[in-house]
């Protein structure tokens, strides 16, 4: 059976809207495109605050000793700087980025329940503005690490109703990603138009759904450890002695690892459409990719005990051994990926170039993940500036530059405007340069034994931790160019027509931006790439007016 | 495949091999929990193949109030836990406006659809 979305009556109105009632409208909208624009501005908001505190952590680091901040103040910039962009930024990033193209990559007039997803959005954004508001407490905001290990931040270490804000912020923020994402699922599973089945769906909705899978499997846990965790901090008892320490660690890791390819995926389903698209071929090895995503995100649920090779309390053979096994996964879509390239006519546009720079830097990422994946080489690296590259080179240099890869390639079809190439490339340059600057002397930091989270070093590796902060510096300059580009770009808007890329899946075939139920009418469906598919009925290779 | 719970009972199945092989390590108590993990997705699989998707028109809400009202009620409660019992009842208050303003709104469509 393929989907059979209903249609959709049009909802009643014709009445003038006062501008307060607009603002209503806008924030209560039920659209998803709206919903997903919500989500994506306040995850943008929320990256900005975090990044800033990347930038101070950078500044105390430039030197030893201590020059800016207290080690109370470093151990709250740290813990908010990678609790931000865990909850806050990348993961909703990604999840609203679905939102936003799922039910048009599947020919859905809307979301398969509109009112989650907006409920969604909102529990976030509380969550959100309780984690950060824990600056405004006397106790300070949450200063656990990320992670918020036990006894570290149970109530006798960490007082005050600052980490409880963010204890209840993770909660409520996780509960509106599951609800965002919940809504993304049932939008493949049962809005697809006709003709639509689950072998002709997009990559980027395949990377939707393999991500909305562990988001369903994983988050609830996270919401019930961080519940337990407050009881802990309030009643006590729940997590007491050594056990009790591993018992939150199997409860977070269990979250913990998955959300790191939920902050994945999606971006290398936007990586590659952009690569498909800007290769002028159809996607190379598309049954492989799909087989190959159910096996990763199943094997990513049972890697989490990695983690947690030096507490000596888990099977390090079994965790080692599906921790390498993901390397076969990530092996077929990599190829997949490069053999869609070769023998292509390739453009380098920006979407283009930040889709390589995402290829080329999380191979490094992922390299380095097979080093902690083995339990005598982790023991090494564990809890050094090692462990803070590695995941970094992933999700920075690998995840952001998707996530930017997919915001300059989609940005024409949300907003009806292009963005300028000569800005877009400098912001890529630059990203590419400082990511590199700043996380590659990283790796010899932590071989020499620097450890994380520490505001002070041996006077021996300023040379190196001097370089890092300089790349953070030109990291700041890439985002200032990026904004500054969009910000240009709405500003003397370019119109970019329906069609822009000469692209190949379904959200091209209507109006940009798309109108309130998505398609006026859609294109018969026959293959992942129908568009594709059109151009080659009538012998065209791109659409007129696309970018050549 | 055009079956749209195939994928989600294959992911469910490799979940439960993973479970079984972690079991198989004397990790008991996580892999209960990793097995648990693959429900959702297995009932989700299964209520799918039960209730296929409707084929008549569906009535689209344009905006809901009441749905932000219940996730900041919901929100105001929860952060009354650790900021004071007062800002709890106030949620509770507001989370209970929107839940029968919601009703309300189902009820209309519902109507509406009939």
């Amino acid at each position: 059976m393929a989907g059979g979305a209903p249609p959709v009556a049009a909802p009643a109105g014709g009445r003038a809207v006062a501008p307060g009632e607009r603002a209503v409208g806008w924030l209560a909208s039920t659209d998803h495109k709206r919903t997903a624009a919500k989500v994506g501005v306040a995850s943008i908001g929320f990256f900005g605050l975090s990044g800033l505190l990347a930038l101070l952590m950078r500044a105390e680091l430039a030197q030893p000793g201590l020059q800016l901040v207290s080690d109370n103040t470093y151990n709250e910039l740290f813990s908010m700087h990678g609790s931000g962009m865990i909850f806050l930024f990348l993961t909703p990033a990604a999840l609203g980025l679905g939102l936003y193209l799922v039910p048009l990559q599947v020919g859905a007039a809307e979301v398969a329940a509109p009112r989650l997803a907006l409920g969604g959005f909102w529990l976030y954004l509380c969550g959100g503005l309780a984690m950060y508001s824990g600056f405004l407490t006397d106790s300070g905001a949450g200063k656990d690490t990320w992670t918020a290990t036990i006894p570290l931040s149970n109530s006798t270490h960490s007082p005050g109703v600052g980490m409880d804000l963010w204890v209840i912020g993770v909660g409520l923020a996780t509960l509106g990603t599951l609800l965002i994402a919940l809504t993304i699922l049932l939008t493949i599973v049962r809005l697809r138009a006709p003709g639509m089945t689950m072998l002709r769906l997009p990559v980027f909705s395949w990377t939707m759904l393999a991500t909305t899978f562990m988001v369903l499997a994983s988050f609830p846990v996270l919401i019930v450890a961080m519940g337990l965790l407050l009881a802990e901090r309030h009643l006590g008892g729940v997590f007491t002695g050594a056990t009790g320490s591993i018992a939150y660690q199997h409860l977070f890791w269990f979250y913990g690892h998955p959300v790191v390819y939920v902050m994945f995926f999606p971006f290398v389903g936007a990586v590659a459409e952009v690569v498909a698209t800007f290769s002028r071929k159809r996607f190379f090895g598309y049954r492989a990719l799909v087989l190959s995503l159910l096996v990763f995100t199943s094997l990513s649920m049972a890697v989490w005990g990695h983690h947690m090779f030096v507490t000596g309390a888990v099977q390090n053979q079994y965790f080692s051994l599906t921790s390498h096994l993901l390397a076969v996964p990530a092996g077929i879509e990599y190829l997949d990926l490069i053999a869609t390239m070769i023998g292509g006519a390739i453009l380098l546009r920006t979407p283009m170039l930040f889709a390589l720079g995402f290829i080329c830097q999380f191979l490094i990422g992922g390299l380095t993940g097979i080093i902690v994946a083995s339990p005598p080489l982790d023991y090494h690296v564990n809890g050094s500036f090692f462990i803070v590259a590695h995941f970094h080179y992933t999700l920075f240099a690998g995840s952001f530059f998707g996530l930017l890869a997919g915001v300059h390639y989609w940005f024409p079809k949300a907003t009806g405007a292009m963005l300028r190439e000569g800005l877009g490339k400098l912001s890529f340059w630059l990203l590419a340069i400082g990511a590199n600057l700043t996380f590659f002397p990283m790796f010899f930091l932590g071989f020499d034994g620097m450890a994380r989270r520490v505001p002070d070093y041996a006077p021996r590796l300023g040379d190196l931790n001097l370089l890092a902060s300089i790349g953070a510096g030109v990291i700041a300059l890439g985002v200032l160019v990026f904004f500054a580009n969009v910000w240009v770009s709405l500003r003397r808007r370019v119109p970019a027509g329906d069609d822009p890329w000469g692209a190949q899946t379904l959200e091209w075939a209507t109006s940009s931006p798309p109108p309130r139920h998505n398609f006026t009418a859609l294109p018969p469906v026959g293959s992942y790439a129908p568009l594709l598919d059109r151009r080659e009925e009538a012998g065209a290779s791109a659409p007129e007016g696309a970018v050549a | 495949m055009s079956r749209p719970w195939a994928p989600l009972l294959f992911w469910g199945c490799l979940q439960l091999i993973l479970g079984a092989g972690l079991a198989a390590f004397d990790e008991v108590v996580p892999a209960l929990l990793f097995l648990a993990s693959a429900a959702p997705v297995l009932v989700l699989a299964a209520w799918n193949l039960v209730r296929p998707p409707r084929e008549r028109p569906r009535r689209l809400p344009g905006l809901s109030v009441p749905v932000v009202l219940i996730a900041i009620g919901l929100a105001a409660a929860a952060i009354g836990l650790t900021a004071g019992l007062w800002l709890s009842l106030v949620g509770a208050e507001i989370f209970l406006f929107g839940a029968v303003w919601l009703g309300r709104e189902l009820y209309e469509e519902r109507r509406w659809a009939r």
